[in-house]
């Protein structure tokens, strides 16, 4: 340790000699950085602790409360110096954080010594109710047609102001291949089919693309390919946990996914979105369609940690839907957006409550088979604290934070209005199909064991022999139908006796026949369960004597003692069931719903269970609302930014999840609000919007650079547009494109996810992979598939690894020779007279998009010469080989 | 030459940067032409972030790394840090022992628990020493019994027995290569650094490798560096030891290899179509990079050219130690061409199978018997070739186990003192560094969070990891650690 410091004493020497006292220190690039990233969240606009602002020179020689800050000319004089090195840490600043290094120290005393000079025109931080994302969402005016002969619609009068401005020229039109390719891909994430091209190259009318985007926004596939980037966004999640034991998200889940493809397709308004993933438990309470959109916070699970479950529903539902990064303010307040540390802990409260369950679906009983996976308000009294610099052992009890927003958000008062539940939603088993799925299964199981029952008599009459065995085995079919004849009955007591409680409790009147019904009812029930409990050890009493009768002698003995057992049970139940019933017995109720435990507090048992309860909070409601208000400044331009950067490549804003201060500035803020205000206006159609952008000027134009050096030199990485940026395309896109163009996609819609087993064979298209933290596809995962706990951007990446995939997977090398005979059947030549430069161009038409030049189809033709000089060049061989060559080309993989 | 296809990939995903591509020099453009282009970019006036050149900060000591990481918690007492004091005391409670103070609820206090769980808790009763020291080499460092050929070059190495973490489940393998408990969630580990902001030795094989078992601990190494910076998972095994390293379905390569020049000649015509489209010259640089890997890394796990004498070293021809050598020897060969950073994971099943909860003798003696030879041969076998002054190996575990025992003869998880080992890359050999208390609970003298070793590493390989930040993602002093510089030479 002493070396240590004796190294940095010695470095801090070295530097101070370093900087000569004639060397000019320059406030802008040394002093102002340091007051900038290290003093000025407490100093500056946000705050001003003690009085005291840094975010100009002349506020430090002003100085706070305790006097100047800087004596200009007299480092040593100087309070700045004194309190950053100070040795008391409840002295020095930056308070509870690393010191200054010995080199800014140094440089900040030098500034003094020299005059504390800074530039006369320094402007102090601006006030953050101006920052453009807080203010609120104004319809900007569409610029005049700037490049009228250029622009199809207000989305082009705005980028070609810029053009103007810039003194840039906007790039041609992509060719009309190239247009159709792109269209496919990027509105339903596939390539258009042979039949599909051959027909949208026939329509040679004005409009044919207007026709076209129409077309594809009206087909299911889009809602499945957009779904995907809302489900990177609102990070879908399969379960995964350690072997079979749940940890994170919910089985079941994909009900979620189903309803956002299903949400997508319908075009529902983003805001309702919204408030249905927040809080249709509270909007629409017995609705199961709805619920699933809760699949957002239930993917939240955790079954061990509550603060990390609750920090990442704070951290993501802010960055999400409003472009906060609320977590930058969770040990402390945010350093540069005015979300005070309690904020973060508000924002906590509105989700406090809330817990998961899954919810019984017509015709399945069995949970582990199928579900809802829903939230719903739990534990509406659990309270919330502030944690003291973030840490969770420390909350700060002197006060119970209730949900509220950052002041400078709260643009209406928040009034929060607890929900009072139908019964149906906090008694599921109400629900007229949860109770005829349990008779459904009862029914079921009497049809399975007379179908026993059945067979075993006709073995018994063809039998010749062994007479007893087989008449034993009929016996035990005999009471198997019984116990599922009783369990039957039990059903349908216990329902009737649920419905006679129901009946009386919502009865006011107090009428005595009802409770007496209710009594009999149970009863019955109670009666019923008795019997079942009868014909199940009569099974049991059956069962050992036939395996006894099978035994070898000298295996008889322990089947004897179990067969004593059995008849003792028997007794005992038979008894039992002679008992009359009083009024404390009680029948177990049907499942409508089952709470997912969590082990918050010990790894080794659940929790204690968290019923359902009549009311919640109506928290998550009341935030829902806030967030969908059309005052609300952020959640229309987030919501636009990511719709434009998926369209574009590029977003407006390149910090997507953060709009706040540290966020990068959209480069056409009037666009981005233009777009917003679209969004909303148009009821927040997001068809709207994508109709918008797909038939503007400047999505249509090409990706290519060539042509227009001049604004190459002026804007070399496209900051404003004036050609389009490509995209790699997203994994599942690959890998979809590929088994479409072989003609063997299944595109079978939505249900449960293509385990990973199973993975390989399968032919469904890549959403409906299960894809968790845990399972991954490899061929997906190459091409960069959404990491499920954070993922705003999709990862372009191109690695070595991609080129192993494309030319060795089976996928490919499978799809190759499909794809060649594909192509040759839908010449109108047909296969046998066709010939290798026509089956040339139009693979690379199909394929990439390209229409042909000379040197590519002499390239292809030489490579075609030397294959065909091959043994295994013949016929379609070499056509596959040259269907492999174009799978691998980069225009495969790129959405020019 | 210098710098690897996937840092100018990244760039081309999330900032368009024009720069960045240009700073690839492996595309062919010279120093020349990449500062004329920059200038006319106006980028030399700007002080705004540039993502790294490859280059190192400061001159580098060693090229390659090798982590050899013992999945599931080693114990420190029974390996590299003797404690007869629990021999002593053996079965008497810490309480009732002169050391009673280690269990001081404040100096507990570090620990970050997941959740309460079966293990990961305080043993009282002190559990015996299971196996007998001897002081070895020149250094007199005592070493278990258990690792009599690590013993053997025990003055090649140097011991840190000061080491602490904060997680007491085996989150804490995460933690040890990322330097975040994780609960704080996903952040990029060692490697990934190393891969982010060092150059490229050798064009024709990944830089960042990952062997063996890594059931437990999270499968990326990148995380918000994105997946170029993954390590590339291989195996031992010639015929396929990348994932599609060989055609799935038959394919006779005459004709595979007109189909690469056909792929090569088309994309670079496309290049006409959009000059400047820095996707394509990647995408044109990667298939290269790919074919070239395919031929390259089969050829580096060819052990036919090693002497009989060699394989016999690292253990080839015995079943229990067979499998590590291998991914042992292999490590050298692919250091010896260059590759930068190899993590090999030992110990597969459950949380890692040095996880002795129960019959701890048993376990450390199993998995002893299969590390140690190999981890021996291949020191021996990098200081013989010249080699060991530039390749650092670490032999480190996720944390310690408990003095006091867990059930009849086990140990559990102990984060408050444990012990890692480093060697060669231009350390000091043959010396101890820090100390845990006498009964091995608390590291007492020079206590290193696992950041340290971070940065050690990264010291010697000429990165200061604080040049290598990304803006807007902050990351803490104790990311960042301190370079453990009594140990260096």
């Amino acid at each position: 340790m002493l070396t240590r410091s004796l190294l940095a004493a010695l470095f801090g020497l070295l530097f101070l000699s370093s900087l000569r006292a004639d060397e000019r220190v320059d406030y802008e690039k040394q002093i102002k950085p340091i007051f900038t990233t290290r003093c000025v969240a407490c100093h500056g606009i946000l705050k001003q602790e003690a009085g005291l602002r840094l975010d100009t020179a002349a506020f430090a020689i002003r100085g706070g409360d305790a006097g100047a800050a800087v004596t200009p000319g007299d480092a040593a004089a100087s309070r700045l110096i004194a309190r950053v090195t100070a040795t008391d840490p409840a002295e020095r600043m930056p308070h509870d954080e690393a010191p200054l290094k010995p080199e800014q120290i140094a440089a900040l005393r030098a500034w003094i010594a020299q005059g504390a000079k800074s530039p006369a025109d320094e402007q102090p931080e601006r006030d953050p109710r101006e920052h453009w994302a807080f203010r609120p969402v104004i319809r900007p005016l569409v610029p005049p047609r700037a490049d009228s002969a250029w622009s199809r619609n207000s989305i082009d009068a705005f980028i070609a102001e810029d053009h103007r401005r810039q003194g840039l020229t906007p790039q041609v039109e992509a060719t009309r291949s190239e247009l159709i390719r792109r269209s496919y891909l990027d509105l339903i994430g596939v390539p258009a089919s042979l039949e599909e091209l051959a027909f949208i190259e026939a329509d040679h009318d004005d409009g044919w693309y207007e026709r076209l985007t129409k077309r594809l926004l009206d087909d299911p596939r889009h809602g499945e390919r957009w779904a995907r980037h809302w489900m990177d966004i609102w990070r879908y999640s399969d379960w995964w946990g350690l072997g079979d034991q749940l940890r994170n998200s919910q089985p079941h889940i994909w009900h979620w996914r189903d309803w956002i493809v299903e949400s997508l397709n319908a075009d529902t308004p983003y805001d309702e979105l919204i408030r249905l993933m927040l809080a249709a438990d509270e909007l629409h309470p017995n609705d199961l369609d709805k619920l699933r959109a809760t699949g957002l916070l239930a993917r939240n699970y955790f079954l061990f940690n509550r603060n990390q479950w609750m920090d990442e529903t704070v951290e993501h539902v802010s960055k999400g839907f409003l472009g906060l990064t609320m977590n930058c303010a969770k040990c402390h307040d945010h350093k540069y957006d005015p979300i005070e540390h309690a904020d973060y802990y508000r924002m906590r409260a509105f989700f406090e409550p809330y817990h998961v369950r899954l919810d019984i679906v017509p015709h399945e009983t069995d949970l582990n088979r199928d579900g809802i996976p829903r939230v719903f308000d739990g534990r509406l009294d659990t309270p919330t604290y502030r944690f003291i610099r973030g840490n969770e052992n420390q909350p700060d009890k002197s006060a119970v934070l209730a949900p509220g927003l950052p002041k400078l958000l709260a643009f209406r008062a928040m009034t929060i209005n607890p929900v009072t539940l139908p019964p149906e939603a906090w008694q599921p088993e109400r629900r007229p199909w949860v109770q005829e799925a349990h008779v459904a299964a009862a029914k079921k199981n009497v049809a399975t064991a007379e179908a026993t029952l059945a067979t075993a008599k006709q073995k018994l009459a063809a039998a010749t022999a062994t007479v007893a065995d087989t008449e034993s085995e009929v016996r035990v079919a005999e009471l198997e139908l019984a116990v599922a004849t009783a369990e039957l009955r039990s059903v349908a007591c216990r329902i009737d006796a649920l419905q006679a409680a129901w009946a009386k409790a919502d009865d006011t009147t107090n009428n005595p026949a009802l409770v007496e019904a209710e009594r009999a009812k149970i009863a019955e029930a109670v009666t019923a369960e008795r019997q079942v409990e009868v014909a199940k050890a009569r099974r049991s009493v059956a069962n050992a004597e036939l395996r006894l009768l099978r035994a070898a002698a000298d295996k008889k003995e322990p089947i004897e003692k179990e067969l004593k057992g059995s008849r003792e049970a028997l007794e005992k139940s038979e008894k039992q069931g002679a008992v009359a019933v009083t009024p404390t017995d009680r029948f177990a109720p049907l499942v409508g719903a089952k709470w997912t435990p969590t082990r918050f507090f010990s790894s080794g048992a659940d929790d204690p269970a968290v019923t359902f309860g009549p009311q919640s909070t109506g928290r998550r409601k009341a935030l829902a609302e806030w967030i969908t208000d059309r005052r609300n400044p952020l959640t229309a331009r987030v919501a636009v930014n990511h719709l434009w950067a998926r369209h574009l490549g590029t977003p407006l804003v390149p910090t997507v999840f953060d709009f706040g201060r540290k966020g990068i500035a959209p480069a056409h803020p009037e666009l981005l609000d233009w777009l917003a205000a679209e969004l909303m206006d148009s009821g927040w159609s997001m068809k709207h919007l994508h109709r918008l952008i797909v038939s503007s000027a400047t999505y249509r134009m090409s990706s290519s650079s060539a042509g227009r050096d001049a604004n190459v030199a002026k804007d070399p990485d496209n900051t404003n547009g004036w050609r389009r940026t490509p995209i790699r395309l997203e994994s599942e896109v690959v890998r979809d494109s590929i088994l479409s163009l072989a003609g063997t996609i299944d595109l079978t819609r939505g249900g449960p996810p293509i385990k990973p087993a199973e993975q390989v064979e399968s032919r469904r298209r890549s959403l409906y992979f299960f894809h968790s933290n845990n399972d991954r596809n490899l061929f997906l995962t190459t091409f960069d598939e959404a990491t499920v706990k954070e993922c705003y951007r999709r990862e372009q990446s191109i690695v070595p690894q991609q080129a192993l995939a494309m030319t060795n997977s089976r996928l490919i090398l499978d799809a190759s020779k499909l794809i060649a005979e594909r192509i040759e059947k839908a010449t109108p030549v047909g296969a046998p007279n066709l010939d290798d430069a026509t089956f040339a161009r139009r693979t690379l038409t199909v394929l990439l998009g390209i229409t042909a030049n000379d040197a590519e189809l002499a390239a292809s033709l030489k490579a075609f010469d030397a294959w065909r000089r091959l043994p295994e060049g013949h016929g379609r061989d070499a056509r596959a080989f040259f269907v492999w060559a174009l799978l691998n080309h980069n225009d495969f993989v790129t959405l020019r | 030459m210098n710098t690897t296809l996937q840092r100018h990939e990244r760039m081309t995903s999330n900032l368009p940067s024009r720069r960045a591509f240009l700073a690839d020099a492996s595309l062919g453009f010279g120093a020349l032409a990449l500062s004329v282009m920059l200038h006319r970019d106006g980028a030399a006036n700007e002080p705004a972030w540039s993502p790294p050149t490859g280059q190192p900060h400061f001159p580098p000591q060693v090229k390659s790394v090798i982590w050899l990481f013992m999945n599931g918690g080693v114990s420190h007492m029974e390996s590299f840090d003797p404690k007869p004091m629990l021999t002593k005391y053996a079965g008497k409670t810490i309480a009732e022992t002169p050391f009673a103070d280690a269990q001081d609820p404040k100096k507990l206090s570090i620990e970050r628990l997941v959740v309460p769980d079966g293990n990961g808790n305080q043993r009282n009763t002190l559990y015996p020493l299971q196996v007998g020291f001897q002081k070895h080499g020149e250094s007199g460092i005592e070493i278990s019994d258990w690792f009599p050929h690590v013993a053997k070059n025990v003055d090649r190495l140097a011991i840190v027995r000061s080491m602490w973490t904060t997680d007491s489940n085996h989150g804490a393998q995460t933690q040890f290569h990322s330097g975040r408990h994780q609960n704080d969630g996903d952040f990029p580990n060692l490697g990934a650094w190393v891969n982010y902001g060092l150059g490229s030795l050798n064009d024709n094989l990944p830089q960042f490798i990952s062997i063996g078992n890594r059931e437990y601990w999270n499968k990326k190494d990148g995380h918000y560096l994105g997946p170029a910076h993954d390590a590339v998972p291989l195996r031992i095994d010639p015929n396929n030891p990348l994932d599609f390293s060989r055609p799935e379905r038959p394919f006779a390569p005459k004709a595979q290899a007109v189909g690469v020049d056909l792929i090569r000649e088309l994309n670079a015509l496309r290049g006409t179509a959009y000059p400047q489209d820095t996707a394509l010259a990647a995408r044109i640089a990667s298939y290269e990079l790919a074919f070239r890997m395919q031929r390259s890394v089969p050829e580096v796990l060819d052990f036919s050219q090693e002497t009989a004498e060699t394989k016999t070293l690292y253990g080839l021809d015995l079943p229990h130690c067979r499998d590590f050598g291998s991914q042992l020897l292999a490590a050298r060969r692919f250091v010896e061409r260059g590759v930068r950073f190899i993590q090999i994971q030992h110990g597969a099943g459950g949380a890692g199978a040095w996880d002795a909860h129960g019959g701890l003798k048993a376990n450390h003696a199993k998995n002893t018997l299969a590390v140690d030879q190999p981890i021996g041969a291949l020191l021996e076998d990098l200081d013989r070739r010249g080699m060991l002054d530039e390749t650092l190996v670490v032999f480190a575990t996720e944390f310690g186990r408990t003095p006091g025992s867990q059930g009849a003869d086990g140990r559990d998880h102990h984060i408050f003192g444990f012990t890692v080992w480093m060697a060669g890359g231009n350390l000091k050999r043959g010396i101890v560094h820090g100390a845990t208390d006498e009964i091995g609970f608390h590291a007492a003298e020079h206590r290193h969070y696992v950041t340290d070793i971070h940065a050690t590493i990264l010291h010697q390989l000429g990165l200061d990891s604080r040049k290598l930040e990304i803006p807007g993602r902050k990351r803490l002093d104790i990311d960042h650690g301190n370079p453990i510089t009594e140990i260096i030479a």
